[in-house]
């Protein structure tokens, strides 16, 4: 609890300071209005930081313009020119949400029967529950809609395992390695950091080796087998990760549970993980976020029935028939979600993710 | 409890391990599963380098024991290794590579310390704003991004670039099935997706400058180019170098952009070596010539690592204690 606690008194500061912002620009340049008037402020100056400030906008607004580009081109139905009917345009000219629609498809509770059985008697209880419609993708003008869902479970099914596999193996060795003293620590540390600098490079490399490794076992196409390569090659990064989180625990907290006659897993169950929420969380995101993302190796591996959301959309470029607009709007349904996920732990699970590679 | 203490005394029994040697046994189960799948692969992929290794001979065996004897493929020693040296289409990946590595990086490093002194100026205002705002392709996922690319170098009526290019009045590009075009959008989408990293490390090194020193060569009559070469120049090398190490070894081992983009085309030319490995493999079935093209990469890959850590002094965590 302390965890969220602390995300939520980072979330009001960030909030007043975004609400803030306009007030103080307003105060601000009410000030150097009446300094200029009053000869206190040389004109040119306040004209400088203007340049400065709009060249600056003008940088971001170029280096950010494809992520505005694909969100426009998924808001309008037929596809992302920017010209229309009325010339050049940097808005849709007629923005809709049924890209949209056909990404997501229908949503669809269906009907169920349940009958209960009385006891004793012949009766029973039936209830019908009703089909419960949230989204009818048909009413929309949408047929055959986009196999998001089925990409989604195929998602969750690869990420799910890949996060117990993974906190099973990291969580342990990073105590081991943060507390204890045994043969060989340095050099498995010294490996893992080796390793954290390989990145995907080296699994596409092996990649051949993996393959047909897999299609020998004959796992290749099983989502368990990709979960548990996903949580191995997570291990080296995430146990650095944790390891060097858990050293900023200080000993004497441990101490002191020990003094009070604290058995070892006592210790480590009452001390050591609730301290180290933020690092756990920051390594369940990265883990998760391992198997939600990856691309080359679910390519390789799966087949059609098995695609995952990466390995999806990469699907859908190929296909010339689906509109731009509605390629847009998949790979947003997809991307947006994880940036989200990305940019909040970064900014609100920091300590977690402060890389500690440098100070060990 | 009891089963935890009687589990401890059990393994106080295993002969081979040390009494305080026994916290071991908590790091070898990930170690263990990271060497089933990444180093196993390693060595079998030297393995499979020694044979005419293809689909209809590896996959040859029966059962699991066949994964040892490399199905029924036979051994060639060194000739993959002769022959991949011997191909000129290698010699042309290998040099697209370094190319890339290196044009690649140059845009990089420009761009991201062109970013990054923008949004550090002291002029310009709402800066901590637009660094948050600039740092956000970051969390995008990276077939995400390249995807888009994909899209807006597109030939398609959607192409971005292209209807850039017809605004200004020249005509369309064909980019992804020319060489140096499809080449020169390799490098932009990389250069996207790196530089939120670069422009991280660049604005945190450019904040440690010491003010006096700007202000010192100012008195002294520096202008601002003179003060960017001699003073902002030297303070923020060490970590820009140490940025562009790790990022120079990202685009070593670039696959998604030249994979998605148009595998590598037009007609192979811009495959770099880690495509060009995996298609001999998996595209044109030559497991073995496959496997030692990759073992090639693996070796500069390796020997990119070695430099980071020895030189970066990555590891330092490891050896103070």
């Amino acid at each position: 609890m302390n965890l969220l606690s602390s995300i939520g008194r980072k979330l009001v500061v960030d909030s007043k300071r975004i609400l803030l912002t306009p007030v103080e620009t307003a105060r601000d340049v009410k000030y150097t209005i009446e300094g200029v008037r009053k000869g206190e402020i040389p004109p040119h100056e306040p004209l400088k930081t203007v340049g400065a400030t709009i060249g600056a906008l003008l940088l971001v607004m170029i280096l950010l313009f494809p992520v505005y580009w694909i969100f426009q081109a998924a808001l309008s139905g037929t596809g992302a020119s920017l010209y229309s009917a009325n010339g050049l345009s940097l808005f849709p000219d007629e923005p809709t949400l049924q890209p949209f629609v056909w990404v997501v498809g229908d949503l669809v509770v269906p009907a169920y029967r349940i009958s209960l059985g009385v006891p004793f008697t012949e009766l029973a209880v039936v209830f019908n529950t009703p089909q419960l419609t949230f989204l009818d993708a048909s009413a929309h003008g949408v047929e055959n809609s986009s196999g998001f869902k089925h990409f989604l479970w195929n998602s969750v099914t690869v990420a799910v395992p890949t996060v117990l596999i993974a906190m099973c193996l990291i969580v342990p060795a990073s105590y081991a390695l943060s507390r204890r003293e045994f043969i060989f620590r340095r050099k498995i540390l010294f490996l893992y950091v080796l390793l954290t600098q390989v990145g995907g490079g080296l699994g596409i490399a092996l990649l051949i080796g993996l393959y047909a490794i897999y299609v020998q076992f004959g796992f290749n196409d099983n989502k368990l087998a990709l979960s548990v390569y996903y949580a191995a090659t997570a291990v080296p990064f995430n146990t650095w990760l944790l390891k060097t989180y858990m050293d900023g625990i200080p000993v004497s907290y441990e101490e002191a549970a020990v003094v009070d006659g604290a058995p070892p897993w006592r210790v480590v169950s009452e001390v050591i993980l609730p301290l180290s929420t933020a690092g756990l969380a920051t390594v369940f995101i990265f883990t998760f976020l391992t198997g939600w993302t990856e691309f080359v190796v679910a390519q390789t591996l799966l087949g059609t029935e098995n695609y995952t959301l990466p390995v999806g959309l990469y699907a859908l470029i190929g296909e010339y028939s689906i509109p731009w607009a509605r390629f847009s709007a998949f790979a947003l349904t997809f991307a947006t979600p994880i940036m989200l996920v990305y940019l909040f732990a970064q900014r609100y699970i920091e300590g977690g993710l402060s890389f500690g590679g440098i100070e060990g | 409890m009891s089963t935890v203490s009687r589990l401890s005394r059990r393994l106080g029994r295993v002969p081979f391990l040390d009494q305080r040697d026994r916290s071991l046994l908590l790091v070898l189960p990930g170690l263990f599963i990271f060497s089933a799948f990444m180093l196993f692969p390693v060595v079998y992929l030297v393995g499979i380098s020694f044979t005419n290794a293809a689909p209809a001979n590896l996959f040859a065996g029966e059962g699991a024991f066949s994964v040892l004897t490399f199905g029924e493929a036979t051994f060639v020693g060194l000739r993959n290794y002769a022959d991949v040296l011997a191909d000129p289409e290698f010699w042309n990946s290998f040099g697209v590579t370094w190319l890339f590595v290196f044009t690649s990086v140059l845009m990089k490093i420009s761009l991201s310390i062109g970013v990054a002194l923008v949004v550090t100026n002291d002029r310009v205002r709402g800066r901590r704003l637009m660094r948050s705002f600039i740092i956000l392709p970051m969390g995008l996922p990276a077939i995400f991004t390249i995807t888009v690319w994909r899209g807006i170098f597109s030939s398609a009526e959607f192409g971005l670039v292209n209807q850039v290019l017809d605004l200004l009045g020249s005509g369309s590009v064909a980019w992804l099935s020319t060489r140096w075009p499809a080449f020169f959008a390799y490098n932009v989408t990389e250069m996207w997706l790196a530089y939120p990293f670069m422009v991280i490390i660049t604005v945190s090194a450019l904040q440690d400058v010491p003010e006096e020193l700007h202000e010192a060569a100012t008195v002294d009559g520096a202008g601002f180019i003179a003060r960017f070469f001699h003073v902002t120049l030297p303070a923020i090398k060490r970590p820009v170098l140490f940025a562009s190490i790790l990022t120079a070894a990202a685009s070593f081992q670039q696959f998604l952009i030249p994979f998605v983009f148009n595998q590598g085309g037009p007609a192979r030319a811009n495959e770099l070596i880690v495509v060009y490995g995996y298609r001999e493999a998996l595209s044109f079935s030559q497991y073995g010539r496959g496997a030692a093209i990759s073992l090639i990469a693996v070796v500069f890959i390796g020997a990119f690592m070695w430099i980071n850590v020895k030189k970066g002094k990555l590891a330092d965590g490891v050896g103070d204690e």
